[in-house]
Order: C-alpha cells, then sequence, then structure tokens
C-alpha cells in the first residue's frame, strides 16, 4: 500500500513539475500558446490535487508519520501558499503586467523546491 | 518493507534530492518538448531539449550514481530490479534525447515546420516520457 501511494504521490508531483517548467519557459521569454498555457494549468490543477490527497493518505497510513508532524504541517503551509501563487498567475498571464507574473511564478518555483526539500530531509521527523 | 524505505540515513538526503530535482526537470522538459512539436513550434522544441531535458538527464544520472554508492546498492548480489530497470531506463535515454535534439535542430536549421524530422523528435519524446514512467513506477515500488 504505501508504495503504491508513493508512486501516485510522485506521479502528481511530477505534474506540478511540468507546470513549473513550462511557466519557466514562458518567464524566461518562449511563446506562449493557449495548448501550453491549457496542459500547464491542468498539470497544476491535477497534481496539486493529486499531492495533496495521496500526501495526507501517506502519512496517515504509516505508523512512522504523525499528521501533526512538523514537517507535515509544514508541507501543508507550503502547499497552499504555491496554490495560491499558482492561482494568481493563471489569472494574471496574459495581463499587462509580465514582468509581475513573472515574478510571482518565480516565487512559486521557490516555494515547490522548498516543498520537495521538506519531503526529502523532512525536519522534525 | 515500507519502515525501511521510510527511513534512511541522512547522507542519502542530497542526493536523493538533487536526483528527484533533475528527474522533475528531465520530466518537465519533456512534456514540453511534446506540446511544442504538436504545435510545431520546433525552436521552442530543440531549446528545450538542449536547455532542459539534457541537463535534466545529466543531473538525474550523475545523483543516480551517487546515490547508488551511497547506498552500495551495485554491491548487492543480486543487484535489485528496481536498480536495474533505473539504469536500462535512463541509460538509453541519452541516445533519444541526442536524436531528438539533432532532429529537432537540423528542422529549426532548415526551416522546416513539419517532416520527418519533426515526426522523429515527436516519437522519440513520447518513448522517453513512457520511459519516465515506467521509471518513477520503478523507483517508487522498488519491485524485487
Amino acid at each position: 500500500m504505501y508504495h503504491t501511494l508513493l508512486f501516485f504521490h510522485l506521479i502528481a508531483a511530477f505534474l506540478l513539475a511540468v507546470t513549473i517548467v513550462m511557466y519557466s519557459a514562458v518567464a524566461l521569454g518562449a511563446t506562449s500558446s493557449p495548448r501550453m498555457l491549457f496542459v500547464a494549468d491542468r498539470c497544476w490543477d491535477v497534481g496539486g490535487l493529486g499531492t495533496l490527497i495521496f500526501g495526507i493518505w501517506l502519512a496517515l497510513n504509516l505508523d512512522q508519520y504523525d499528521f501533526f508532524d512538523f514537517w507535515i504541517l509544514f508541507a501543508l503551509l507550503l502547499w497552499f501558499v504555491a496554490t495560491g501563487l499558482g492561482q494568481t498567475v493563471q489569472r494574471r498571464i496574459g495581463g499587462d503586467d509580465a514582468s509581475a507574473v513573472a515574478a510571482l511564478h518565480w516565487i512559486r518555483t521557490i516555494v515547490v523546491i522548498a516543498l520537495l526539500v521538506t519531503m526529502v530531509w523532512k525536519p522534525g521527523a | 518493507m515500507s519502515v525501511l524505505a521510510v527511513i534512511r540515513p541522512d547522507a542519502w538526503d542530497l542526493p536523493l534530492f538533487v536526483h528527484i530535482l533533475g528527474a522533475m526537470t528531465l520530466v518537465g522538459a519533456l512534456a514540453l518538448v511534446l506540446v511544442a512539436l504538436a504545435g510545431r513550434d520546433l525552436r521552442l522544441a530543440y531549446r528545450s531539449l538542449l536547455f532542459g531535458v539534457l541537463p535534466g538527464w545529466i543531473v538525474m544520472r550523475g545523483a543516480a550514481e551517487w546515490i547508488a554508492e551511497k547506498e552500495k546498492v551495485n554491491d548487492l548480489d543480486p543487484v535489485p530490479s528496481w536498480v536495474d530497470i533505473g539504469y536500462s531506463v535512463s541509460d538509453p535515454m541519452l541516445l533519444l534525447i541526442i536524436i531528438a535534439t539533432v532532429c529537432s535542430g537540423v528542422a529549426v536549421r532548415r526551416q522546416q515546420q513539419g517532416g520527418a524530422l519533426r515526426g522523429t523528435a515527436l516519437v522519440m519524446t513520447v518513448i522517453m516520457l513512457v520511459a519516465a514512467f515506467v521509471a518513477v513506477w520503478a523507483m517508487s515500488t522498488k519491485p524485487t
């Protein structure tokens, strides 16, 4: 059960990576097509939901983890911050202020990397 | 086994982090290549292969060797299946990356929008994405 949950959790995390890479290309000057943004946004939606659901399921499934462990609560906080930033970027992309959208995207990227750091090092576990 | 998978020495954390970061960059860039090729944006596909997929592969593969050395998995007899799957998926991927990069690069130089070069790069990209999916499955479920 643990390995199956971890597999789906990782697949969801890789979907988030797809979004980050696609938006990074746009922020670095690539021409964004509606198709690219559609794929990136759906990957963010599915990946975000998947990491949350399978992540919590993993935490509840294993005796070694407690839902109220610091690293799990911190990861949840980072997840909400990343989701909020992602929603803002989705809303504002294509608008007038491209540099602000790019800045929000890079902040989101840092938050997602911080999530990965938290998942690997598990501070407080 | 679950307990063993959850608890690992601290010294493995950094190589694992770099390995996953490289793999995520690789997969994200491959998805970008796929979307770019589908939209006939060969310049974007070429740049994504050159500046995203190839560096992602190098980081992922280098960190894989790093963590394999830390875990000493290659010293085990027999070597676990998931390690073999990892090697047999990732090593040939470099050849596919080179073929896809050369094809898309030549197509950009010739200012072609479609044809056999784009088709070849597209097929290579799809194969690599499927291979990456298999690798994630092997790394997470660790079949013996």
